[in-house]
């Protein structure tokens, strides 16, 4: 896997980029700001580009719009966003294209690098990966008379992973149960919300997500 | 030469402590102003009166059929345009600058825009105002013209007796002295009218002046005192945003802080434990390395914590007071710093104490990486219920008050307390920088 790393802080990306090869990745290139990641991409076209949210010159979502220039670029590049915060609405922006392939976490999830490396595996194979805290954030704004409040708790924790872009068997290995039984919750779930199940993983996390937006 | 002096806005400058015009006119002067003021606003009240008492009884008339509406705005704007030459006046008279009012302004639509004049307050003193002068103008003119000329006429007496005719001839003319039963001679004439008009040429400045502070004080109270209202709350409005401004910046620049600092060492610390994690059992060695880097990291980020901590609110500025923590900057201080400190012993209120303190926490750093100087000296004293702060360094000066410089950050600080901040910093050197707040 070729990895493009963009991050301005040295300390994060030396210990990033360390991570990232002993796991056995292959770091192309390793960026401080936008414009740089955007040149990056066009020259190297890596599998994936990690980018930090805050970069410089403006410190502000620098990165953020600088993964959505190269995606544009470049189509097909896979894109994973860290940040030391999370926030709805730039999650929102990330999604906005309809392709698969982009990924949101908070920082320190890097610290459970198994899950961290099957992120970026599942961003790279064209998935959607979001933070729980993204999906906490848009489980929070639910509204009173809202029919995700008819589902059993155990219904609700599997909606939130398939939110956070996890398949059906990823869900089964999380929640301890068989495959057969998440397959079951999810058809109620689909249900319930009048959603149409579809087979594609992708297509699967954005429909939630509009759901759980709308 | 660069100085730069921020203190509040013009707006409130009438009101800061009375400032008087400098008062060595004269009295003769003053009665120039004075007799000037009421012997022209003797015609001014009048068409003021005519004016405004024709346009509004008209106005009120025709309020039925809406041009009386329109009535009503033309004579609140001639009003306002009496009171206008009035308030003109009005500071030489009483001999102190006084606040201009602030009109609406006209906006919205056309209608709207018509009925600004009726909406504001001030138009509506400023007519009261045209009818309540008019018989104070009228009383002050008759005054003031016949005090002049018994005092001019009696003064010139003797040198124009002889063109009058001799009452003793004519028994129909009887003067002053064939009143009270005297004999009418010249000489006795002019003796008597020349003391007549010497006394009230004595008493004219002072009559005068009083007439014209009768008339002064009735155009202040209607003309400029809701003006001095509206500049103390303006000023009132100023200090509190610019709390709110200096209260955000701060913030923003704590958030911006943490997350460069303290955040991104935690975040690499668990990086670093996590690689260490996962190398104990393939290769201890390496484990060691990165749990040695991985200690190193966490002192750092406790050390980075502890200065953070001290930029929000340093510790001993919280324990000991401004004297123990101005001691403790000056003592960090790569310059060194003469610092003289004179302060009451008790504790002074925490909005001053940060104040003050980061005021020289800020001037020092400036001194410090700007100004190559030598030797700094900071003067910290209370006097008058005002603190007074000192900064002066023998460097290379121009230092400027941009906007976004930490300097202007001070301004805002200070501001927000009721202080002010000036720069005095000619290219050059040397710079020094003083501020001045309450001391409560």
């Amino acid at each position: 896997m070729r990895v493009i790393l963009a991050e301005d802080s040295v300390l994060l990306r030396e210990g990033l980029v360390r991570l990232l090869e002993e796991a056995g990745t292959e770091v192309v290139a390793a960026v401080a700001d936008g414009p740089s990641l955007v040149r990056a991409v066009r020259e190297h076209r890596p599998d994936v580009a990690v980018v930090d949210v805050r970069m410089p010159p403006t410190h502000t979502d620098e990165g953020l719009r600088a993964a959505v220039e190269a995606r544009q670029a470049v189509p097909g590049t896979a894109v994973l966003v860290l940040s030391q915060y999370v926030e709805v609405a730039y999650a929102d922006e990330l999604l906005a294209d309809g392709a698969g392939g982009v990924g949101y976490l908070l920082k320190d999830r890097v610290a459970d690098v198994d899950s961290f490396l099957t992120a970026l595996e599942d961003v790279v194979g064209g998935g959607t990966v979001l933070d729980p805290q993204v999906v906490a954030q848009l489980f929070a704004r639910r509204r009173a008379d809202d029919p995700v409040r008819r589902l059993t708790t155990r219904e609700r924790e599997v909606l939130g992973l398939i939110a956070e872009g996890h398949s059906n068997t990823a869900i089964a290995r999380t929640l301890v149960v068989t495959p057969g039984a998440v397959e079951k919750h999810t058809q109620h779930i689909f249900a319930k919300l009048g959603l149409t199940q579809d087979e594609d993983q992708h297509r699967r996390v954005m429909a939630t997500l509009a759901y759980l937006r709308g | 030469m660069t100085t730069e002096t921020l203190v509040l806005p013009d707006a409130a400058a009438p009101v800061a402590p009375a400032t008087p015009l400098p008062r060595a006119r004269g009295w003769f002067r003053q009665l120039g102003v004075d007799t000037g003021y009421v012997l022209v606003s003797f015609p001014v009240a009048i068409a003021a009166f005519v004016v405004v008492v024709t346009g509004l009884t008209v106005g009120v008339g025709l309020l039925i059929v809406w041009v009386g509406v329109a009535v009503l705005a033309a004579t609140l704007l001639a009003a306002r345009a009496f009171a206008l030459i009035e308030r003109a006046w009005l500071p030489s008279v009483l001999r102190r600058p006084l606040p201009q009012p602030a009109y609406l302004q006209p906006e919205g639509r056309w209608v709207r825009k018509l009925l600004t004049p009726l909406r504001d307050p001030q138009t509506w003193l400023d007519a009261l105002h045209a009818v309540l002068r008019f018989p104070v103008a009228i009383f002050s003119f008759a005054v003031t013209v016949t005090f002049w000329s018994i005092a001019l006429g009696g003064l010139t007496y003797g040198a124009w007796d002889w063109a009058l005719p001799d009452p003793s001839t004519n028994p129909n003319n009887e003067d002053l002295l064939e009143v009270v039963g005297l004999e009418s001679t010249p000489g006795r004439r002019i003796l008597l009218y020349t003391v007549i008009g010497l006394v009230f040429a004595v008493l004219l400045p002072l009559v005068v002046r009083g007439l014209a502070l009768l008339q002064g004080q009735l155009g202040r109270v209607l003309l400029t005192s809701r003006a001095a209202t509206q500049a103390e709350l303006g000023r009132l409005t100023e200090g509190r945003n610019a709390a709110v401004a200096a209260e955000a910046v701060a913030l923003r620049r704590l958030e911006r802080d943490i997350h460069d600092g303290p955040q991104q060492q935690l975040v690499r610390l668990n990086m670093d434990l996590a690689r260490a994690q996962r190398q104990l059992e393939r290769d201890p060695a390496a484990a060691r390395t990165a749990l040695g880097e991985a200690a190193g990291l966490a002192r750092e980020t406790l050390e980075d914590l502890r200065a953070l901590s001290r930029g929000i609110a340093p510790p001993v500025l919280a324990d000991r007071g401004l004297a123990a923590a101005l001691a403790a900057i000056a003592a960090r201080s790569p310059v060194a710093v003469d610092l003289a400190v004179d302060l009451p012993a008790e504790r002074l209120v925490p909005v001053t104490e940060n104040t003050a303190y980061f005021v020289v926490s800020e001037a020092l750093a400036n001194v410090a990486k700007h100004s190559d100087a030598r030797t700094c000296r900071v003067e910290v004293r209370c006097s008058d219920g005002r603190l007074h702060v000192v900064v002066e360094d023998d460097g290379t000066g121009g230092a400027v008050l941009a906007p976004g410089h930490g300097l202007a950050g001070l301004t805002d600080r200070l501001l927000a307390v009721d202080g002010a901040l000036t720069v005095d910093s000619p290219r050059g050197g040397p710079t020094r920088l003083s501020a001045e707040l309450p001391c409560g």
